[in-house]
């Protein structure tokens, strides 16, 4: 739309509702703000993870709310509403088993974005507070995969939230009271499902839009890092603004990880186990991917009875957060290319490739047992 | 600059962001190909993933590593067809990458064709090295899973266990796949790199500054019809999205045992119409049976006076009454019943 009608013309309905909008709210100054934000080296697709993350949380919002119109959260209806939706609903499968591959598809993009920032040192001065709420935007992604886990009350689900609340248990001081928070009784019940249901739909969201407004907000203050490598000449010819081509950028990637999540709720739909109960059979509990790394460095010998626990589920996980929430404060060197920080990429390397050999061995471990 | 580039960094510059350029094209047809049930990709979809990401390499290799290897990333019409689309897509894309590669790594003029040229070298160096890449990484792969199985199996280091034998086990054996898949990799990119020289040493310097072969490259980037492209754009949107949502199966492909629906045959949709045009055939075609079998009553009548005139012998008149027994058998309803 042109910003003024021009002279001599009748303005159309469409450019009289824009002028009516921008004069109470100024939306030319907000979309000018919005849009032509500086790019230094230009766009890239490096930066699209940001963006990915924004449109997964819409779409687990859209495809929640279509679930939550036939889902029960009552212990005895919450497996049959489930099925419900698997059987009975128009196109119910396809809505729940994307919802349940964008949580995966989250967390692969919550780690790509923050490897991204750390490789590009993106985290140094001036930009440590929008590390530290992009560290709290993590837990609570973190968060929302582990409460959605249990709502389908099926034996998987009713053991990895077991399996996850022992774990917390294991946290001192506040451990215990947690636990019993989140379970609201000796076992999983009909408590524990409404409270994981609460926080799922209602607590976590709003934590959420709260701390991604936020994090934009710090991200506009301070600005675009760029890259790490570059001429000064290099830098300045490609510098570009965020409309239209990172815009392009992150439409086609929305479109790549819209393309994969529906390929993967082909290729493997949600299909329920048995209704949970409290007795697991032949079921051998495991929690979802994205924690087997630390269920299965808990199987591990050096990390068994009560010390052991503690500090593979708790002490090393926590020192390994406190390290990522004091990373900024303690590398203060402003050289942001990694090439140039062998530590940051040996820790990364290390890190990444830890993650990946303990969540294959949790599988194949998994097949040891079956 | 870049005169002398390195073969690897060469292959890799040109295939590894063209590899992604044509993804999302590509995606979107495998997407819509699961959707018509034309695919069925079992469980080696990140093989399937990794197959067709890399297609300007992979096309003429996936059917030597099917057919001569005995291998497979799945089952389907789709899949063929699939990769057969690939190739225009990955023509476009090589073609994009490439001419950005030219002016703005190489600062040459990027030549006419460039697209198809790097396609079929590409495709080629792919149809002879990926086979070769599969076979030694497998059995790479293979030899040393059993090797590590066959240590640990050993007295010595039978009581370890089993958690921390499967993690040093995957160590051990992934760390030796991993670094030749990786020697393998670099091998195939210089393999390419070397093929594509002759192109980039053919082709001519471009006379610009840096910040001139910047503008020319991002100009080149915009379409020359704005409006026109994002309406096509569009188009393709809503056609893709209809399509999708057409052929996605309304219920679970998976039912639970729980939930099993029972096979019920449907009933005929009643058609009124059809029905009594039906009816008024059948009405038509009993009431012409009526005709006939009167006419037939009346002939055998009229026979059987003519007989008894001629006086024949009993035995023959004893026939007629048969035949006039079996016709009343056969005797239609009243007429009143018959009509509708």
């Amino acid at each position: 739309m042109s910003d003024s009608p021009s002279a001599g013309t009748e303005p159309t309905v469409a450019e009289k509702v824009f002028t009516f909008v921008d004069e109470r709210v100024g939306l030319k100054l907000l979309a000018a703000k919005m849009l032509n934000e500086s790019v230094p080296g230009g766009s890239r697709w490096a930066y699209v993870f940001g963006s990915l993350l924004l449109f997964i949380f819409i779409m687990q919002s859209i495809t929640g709310v279509l679930l939550m119109f036939y889902y029960v959260p009552t212990a005895d209806h919450a497996y049959a509403s489930t099925q419900y939706i698997l059987h009975d609903v128009d196109y119910g499968w396809f809505l729940l088993s994307y919802h349940f591959w964008g949580s995966s598809a989250m967390v692969v993009c919550v780690f790509a974005h923050m490897s991204q920032v750390f490789l590009w040192g993106a985290y140094k001065k001036p930009r440590e507070l929008i590390w530290l709420v992009g560290l709290a935007l993590f837990g609570l992604v973190m968060a929302f995969g582990f409460t959605g886990y249990l709502l389908p009350w099926d034996q998987r689900a009713y053991w990895a939230t077991t399996v996850g609340v022992e774990i917390v248990d294991k946290m001192p001081l506040l451990g215990d009271f947690v636990a019993r928070f989140l379970k609201g009784g000796p076992t999983p019940g009909q408590m524990t499902l409404s409270r994981f249901f609460v926080i799922h739909v209602m607590v976590l969201p709003a934590a959420l839009i709260a701390l991604a407004g936020l994090h934009l907000f710090l991200f506009r203050c301070a600005g675009p890092a760029g890259p790490f490598r570059g001429t000064p000449t290099e830098l300045k010819a490609k510098t570009d603004y965020f409309f239209p081509r990172q815009i392009w950028k992150d439409v086609v990637g929305m479109a790549v990880v819209f393309a994969c999540t529906s390929a993967l709720a082909f290729w493997e739909p949600v299909v329920l186990l048995e209704e949970a109960t409290p007795d697991p059979g032949d079921y051998h509990p495991e929690p979802e991917w994205y924690f087997l790394f630390i269920f299965q460095h808990l199987r591990l010998r050096m990390f068994s009875g009560e010390f052991g626990q503690f500090l593979g589920s708790m002490a090393f996980p926590g020192a390994l957060g406190i390290m990522l929430v004091l990373l900024p404060f303690f590398d203060r060197n402003p050289e942001r290319n990694i090439f140039r920080r062998p530590f940051a990429l040996i820790g990364w390397v290390v890190l990444t490739v830890s993650i990946l050999l303990f969540t294959v061995s949790a599988i194949i471990n998994r097949e040891f047992l079956d | 600059m870049n005169e002398h580039i390195p073969p690897t960094k060469l292959g890799f510059g040109i295939l590894w962001p063209a590899f992604w350029t044509g993804l999302p094209i590509k995606l979107a047809l495998a997407v819509l190909f699961l959707a018509f049930g034309i695919v069925d990709f079992e469980n080696r979809i990140a093989l399937a993933f990794l197959m067709l990401l890399a297609s300007p390499v992979t096309v003429f290799a996936l059917p030597t590593i099917i057919m001569g290897l005995d291998s497979h990333i799945g089952e389907g019409a789709g899949i063929p067809l699939l990769f057969i689309l690939a190739v225009p897509i990955d023509i476009w894309a090589l073609k994009i990458v490439g001419r950005t590669f030219f002016l703005e790594r190489l600062r040459r003029e990027p030549p006419g064709w460039l697209g198809l040229t790097l396609w079929w070298k590409s495709a080629l160096v792919g149809a002879i090295f990926i086979p070769i890449l599969w076979v030694v990484e497998g059995a790479i792969t293979q030899g040393g899973i059993s090797v590590v199985h066959s240590m640990f199996a050993s007295d010595p280091l039978k009581g370890i266990p089993v958690a921390e034998r499967i993690s040093t086990e995957l160590t051990l054996w992934g760390t030796v796949s991993s670094v030749v898949l990786l020697l393998l990799l670099v091998v195939g990119f210089s393999l390419v790199g070397r093929l594509i020289r002759g192109t980039v040493e053919s082709a001519g310097h471009a006379p610009e500054n840096y910040q001139g072969l910047i503008t020319r490259w991002d100009l080149m980037r915009v379409p020359r019809d704005q409006g026109l492209m994002l309406t096509v754009l569009s188009g393709v949107a809503v056609l893709l999205s209809v399509l999708f949502w057409s052929y996605l199966p309304v219920f679970t492909p998976h039912p639970h045992d729980c939930c099993k629906k029972p096979e019920v045959e449907a009933a005929p949709p009643f058609k009124p119409l059809e029905t009594l045009n039906k009816d008024e055939k059948m009405l038509a075609h009993l009431a012409a049976q009526v005709e006939m079998l009167v006419e037939q009553r009346a002939k055998t009548e009229r026979q059987k006076e003519q007989s008894k005139e001629k006086g024949k012998a009993g035995k023959e008149r004893a026939e007629g009454e048969e035949v006039s027994e079996s016709l009343e058998a056969t005797e239609p309803p009243p007429a009143a019943a018959a009509d509708p």
